[in-house]
């Protein structure tokens, strides 16, 4: 009884590895340990995925 | 006046476009709509023929009439944070949320109503046809022995959600896949069923729309690619997203779905094929942008911010300075 679009589903890519940044709410921004801020490291958002359209994300329904 | 953010502490996309903002000293209150009665608090009222209102978040007041925008970027159901959310809850805080901001004069970034209606694929493929968009031949269907027919007549098929949702419990992604041509279309039945023409294509195309700028990157897709790898999400990469021109008549095309949508916003995705042809897809009123900025280098943040600014006030800068720190 399984919809037909279903027989093409695969697990969801779950992110393993905790986020290294923390919402500044006095910034409005998320910032790294060493103080800077997050969104301007291109390379822990890369390795995060953060950025990305995936998916199966419960966050990124809009993709 | 302020631009109002609604959306998640986790966006860091979001970030972007804050920062942008920062940097061209626009005032922002961000605030996710989770945490109403537990960190954010609202107040209107209407008196006298008039009406007044204020959010607070995070220690900072705004007055609802001091919004110059409303950027709906990934907010969490209003209220599910609270100390005892339940439904009720979240309906209640919605409807006084979102009422008031309705009120207001702010311009939206994109406005709800336009945002609910632009998420039905059906209706998106409609707009596009209508807008002058190639668009794949499409069935969506629970008739099996339409899905059978329709096989017949476009024997190479891919198959996707309609809603772009995945399913939960467990957590499942429903990539869009090739239908191999044996397929049994008996469980079309159970469940609406969106088959799609493949286009075989060199290239995909995310097409990012802020206002009336357009902003194109296309990934070349690997010409030694398995044919079953359609779904650029999960095909593995062989190029990132480079720079590209948007055809005129695209363009034109583009602009008209805007205007018909009364989207601010959208992320087009098309297959370009061998002819260089650029099939819609699909338009995400608010698809993902860090990657596609990350990878090209346009300026996608500050099109945002320069949008929720507006006419006449600081300019926004496409890149600034991206060794900002917290301190």
């Amino acid at each position: 009884m399984q919809p037909f679009t279903l027989n093409y589903a695969r697990p969801a890519v779950q992110l393993d590895v905790a986020t290294p940044y923390a919402y500044d709410s006095g910034l409005q921004l998320n910032v790294l340990p060493d103080g800077r801020i997050a969104a301007t490291d291109h390379a822990t958002l890369r390795a995060l995925g953060t950025t990305t359209s995936t998916a199966g994300s419960k966050t990124h329904f809009d993709d | 006046m302020t631009v109002l953010i609604l959306t998640s502490e986790e966006d860091v996309t979001a970030d972007m476009v804050v920062l942008r903002l920062r940097q061209a000293g626009v005032p922002v209150v961000r605030l996710d709509p989770a945490d109403l009665t537990n960190g954010v608090a609202l107040s209107g009222e209407f008196v006298h023929g008039a009406c007044r209102g204020h959010l607070s978040a995070g220690g900072r007041l705004v007055s609802m009439s001091g919004l110059r925008s409303v950027w709906v970027r990934r907010p969490g159901e209003a209220a599910s944070r609270a100390a005892q959310p339940s439904a009720w809850l979240t309906e209640e805080s919605a409807q006084a949320l979102y009422g008031m901001l309705r009120s207001t004069g702010a311009r939206w970034m994109n406005h709800p109503d336009a945002a609910r209606r632009a998420r039905h694929k059906p209706w998106q493929l409609r707009l596009a046809q209508d807008s002058g968009l190639a668009v794949p031949a499409t069935l969506i269907t629970t008739f099996p022995q339409a899905a059978r027919e329709f096989a017949e007549r476009f024997p190479d098929l891919v198959v996707k959600p309609v809603s772009g949702a995945h399913p939960q419990e467990p957590p499942r992604a429903v990539p869009t896949s090739r239908v191999p041509p044996d397929a049994d279309f008996a469980a079309v039945a159970f469940g609406p069923t969106l088959l799609q023409r493949r286009i075989p294509k060199r290239a995909d195309i995310r097409l990012t729309v802020v206002g009336d700028r357009l902003l194109a990157a296309r990934k070349p897709a690997d010409p030694d690619g398995h044919p079953d790898d359609v779904d650029v999400r999960f095909a593995p990469s062989v190029s990132p997203w480079l720079p590209a021109d948007v055809p005129p008549r695209v363009a034109e095309a583009v602009h008209r779905y805007m205007r018909d949508a009364e989207l601010a916003y959208g992320a087009f995705d098309f297959a370009e094929d061998t002819d260089g042809i650029w099939w819609f897809l699909e338009c995400n009123q608010s698809g993902q942008f860090g990657f596609v900025e990350m990878d090209t280098g346009q300026p996608i943040a500050a099109a945002i911010a320069r949008w929720l600014a507006g006419d006449g006030e600081p300019a926004v800068p496409d890149a600034g300075d991206d060794r900002d720190a917290a301190s």
